[in-house]
């Protein structure tokens, strides 16, 4: 039988096929915005994808699942925790699926990699991770920073330890050997200088190691007075287990970004007790958003959100906000009015430093209980301080943020 | 630095005998059912996971350790006939295929039953801190699972080599027509092999919770350390994994001191050394 059997079929057929590339960004307007929540449920970090998802859901279900009369769609990708196939996924739904806005990724080796899309393609990321280089040397204008800067982490987190433990002197540090850990490295050697500190040994790990002794041997014969856990997901757990079988009870454990509150059940209690945390989030802050947030999530989930769930949430709440008060759905509108919005989030009074997308934010220091302490089971810790001292400018690398 | 290097020496040898542990029932398996055992790995996993539910219902490690080789042993069982058993006339490859679905299987099975978040035990008070050796300080429950890693090969090389059941599985190995032509059911013995492999791969998972913990992937982690051990000793050698699985141990701990953050590449990089030398392993027979 032909395919088009009349004129007018022929005319029609071809209006077809001309209007099909175009349909994905019709959808777009046509009343669907489309969210991917890029994070890994596999992998090093594989803990953490189910739960920026439940954040990202949370946030758009409390915000009635549309935004200026636009149903949203949240895509969810597995980036395996790998750049590769955090870049593949980022691409695939942007051209398949027509996103245009995602959260992620929430390792800053994948989040950086998928940075070069999202300026690529005009794609909104707000990103997570520890990483300087997305509000430093690999900064963009279409990527924005949730997690606290690693100079704000650091300082927040050795400032505590000066002042509580002020015997003690020298750092030992254990790093992780990406991105992310040279990161914290670069600030812990600037921050040491800065509050007096001694490091007297640094050894990097591959990302994913699970035998730690080798590393624990040599930093307990450096008879340091702190081990400074530079390392984070599952590496920082079994650091931390292999650490305890040692009974250095005279070293203490330092994560400035290690653990979060998901992490720490995997922890037996002994094993965490005294331990000293930079955390970018903890269920306990006290701040409206925050105790709308936890309650609703504690609801749901039966559970406490951690980090992942909080980063998800804020960030899309901050962007369904900013959509709103753009009054459009348009990705350069969203970008200039993130520019200059300043909101209530989970964290307290938060805003977007322009120059390099950083989100202006505070940084809590965390203090683990014993176990006899502990006033339910996720009752981990005890928010002891907080610092928001932001990264010096002379050393932040992000030149100018091209135009949009 | 010589205490340095004597410190890793000490730390290399004691995480070597629990890889050793690990790779000796791959090592086993192997020889009997000719075919390398994906699913070593999650019975491994496995075994972590049944020693943490012992010892959290408020039983003794030790207990735990035991539960922890036989109900890898039992799973062992189970692929053996119902896994193995099924395709072992179709070839290489179905097994193959085969034992790596089943890994899946218990793998996703762990994480039904035991969740997503990784599960933490400290060792019994006894085991805990450290020794000090002077030049070093070794923690008492590595110093404790070496040795008894070591005694755990040692009874069952007993088993192999001074034992009746020893005799039929070494014959086995290495003649299997003639096992069966002379009236012993290789099948009971290839399942009775099963069982010992997978229940070695158990305890080094139970032996391993209070270091690594337990979670649903640690196999995978773990075993591709115990086939590059595997290879190094020599696939056709029951014993040379022992030996490789200290080398290992002792490279990967030695390489801390030069080169850390390539510490765990050095031993893909000895292995390809190995094979590169002596395609047959360091104990393998061509």
């Amino acid at each position: 039988m032909p395919i088009a059997q009349t004129r007018r079929d022929v005319l029609l057929s071809a209006v077809a096929l001309a209007a099909a590339p175009i349909l994905p960004a019709w959808g777009q307007r046509a009343g669907v915005v489309t969210m991917g929540v890029i994070t890994p449920t596999t992998g090093t970090f594989a803990y953490a994808g189910d739960l920026v998802a439940r954040g990202a859901s949370l946030a758009l279900e409390m915000h009635g699942g549309s935004v200026l009369g636009n149903a949203v769609r949240l895509l969810t990708r597995d980036d395996e925790g790998k750049p590769a196939s955090g870049v593949r996924r980022v691409q695939e739904a942007a051209t398949s699926d027509g996103m245009r806005y995602f959260i992620g990724a929430y390792s800053s080796a994948v989040g950086l990699a998928e940075s070069e899309v999202a300026q690529r393609e005009k794609l909104l990321q707000f990103a997570a991770g520890g990483s300087e280089d997305f509000t430093g040397s690999r900064c963009g204008r279409y990527t924005f920073q949730w997690s606290a800067h690693p100079y704000t982490a650091m300082r927040a987190t050795l400032e505590y330890v000066r002042k509580t433990f002020p015997q003690k002197k020298t750092i030992y540090t254990l790093t992780a050997d990406y991105v992310f850990g040279h990161a914290l490295l670069k600030y812990t050697k600037i921050v040491a200088a800065e509050l007096g500190f001694e490091l007297v040994g640094n050894d990097n790990h591959p990302s994913g190691e699970r035998q730690y002794t080798q590393y624990l041997t040599k930093a307990v014969a450096a008879r340091p007075d702190i081990l400074l856990l530079n390392t984070a997901g599952a590496d920082a757990v079994t650091a931390v287990r292999q650490f305890a079988s040692f009974g250095a009870e005279n070293i203490a454990v330092v994560g400035p970004w290690s653990l979060e509150v998901d992490q720490l059940a995997e922890l037996a209690p002994e094993m965490r007790t005294g331990l000293v945390l930079g955390q970018n989030y903890y269920p306990d802050i006290d701040t409206p958003a925050n105790r709308e947030f936890v309650g609703t999530y504690t609801k749901k989930f039966s559970a406490l959100p951690g980090y992942s769930s909080a980063y998800a949430y804020d960030a899309v709440r901050a962007l369904l906000m900013a959509m709103e008060k753009a009054n459009s759905t348009e990705v350069p509108d969203v970008i200039k009015t993130l520019e200059q919005m300043s909101w209530d989030g989970v964290l307290g009074r938060m805003s977007i430093d322009p120059k390099t997308h950083q989100l202006i934010r505070p940084y809590f220091v965390v203090r683990c209980k014993q176990a006899s302490d502990m006033r339910h089971a996720a009752d981990f810790a005890d928010i002891v301080a907080n610092g928001d001292k932001p990264q010096p400018p002379e050393l932040n690398e992000c030149k100018q943020m091209p135009a949009l | 630095m010589l205490w340095l290097i004597s410190a890793q020496l000490v730390n290399g040898i004691a995480i070597g005998m629990i890889y050793a542990l690990m790779s000796f029932g791959l090592s086993i398996i192997k020889g009997l059912l000719n075919i390398p055992n994906f699913a070593h790995g999650a019975l491994y996993a496995l075994g972590a996971y049944l020693c943490y539910s012992v010892v959290s219902l408020g039983m003794s490690f030790a207990v735990g350790l035991a539960v922890a080789f036989l109900g890898a042993a039992l799973a062992g069982l189970a692929l053996d006939r119902f896994a193995i058993q099924p395709v072992s006339g179709s070839g290489y490859l179905p097994q193959l295929i085969t034992l790596f679905g089943a890994a899946l299987v218990i793998e996703q099975a762990l994480l039904i039953g035991w969740g997503t978040v990784g599960l933490s035990y400290s060792p019994p008070p006894i085991l805990r801190g450290a020794i000090n050796l002077g030049f070093t300080i070794v923690p008492r429950y590595i110093a404790f699972a070496s040795v008894f890693s070591a005694l755990v090969i040692s009874a069952v090389w007993l088993l192999i080599e001074r034992t009746k059941f020893g005799a039929y599985v070494r014959a086995g190995i290495e003649r299997p027509e003639t096992t069966q032509a002379l009236g012993i059911n290789v099948d009971l013995l290839l399942s009775a092999g099963m069982m010992l492999g997978a229940g070695l791969a158990g305890l080094a998972g139970g032996l391993a919770l209070p270091l690594v913990g337990a979670t649903s992937t640690m196999g995978g982690d773990m075993l591709g350390i115990a086939f590059v051990v595997l290879v190094i000793g020599g696939l056709g050698s029951l014993y040379g994994s022992i030996a490789a699985g200290v080398l290992v141990g002792v490279v990967q701990s030695l390489m801390t001191i030069a080169a850390p953050a390539a510490s765990t590449a050095i031993i893909y990089a000895v292995m390809i050394g190995v094979l590169l030398l002596r395609p047959q392993g360091l104990f393998g027979e061509r």
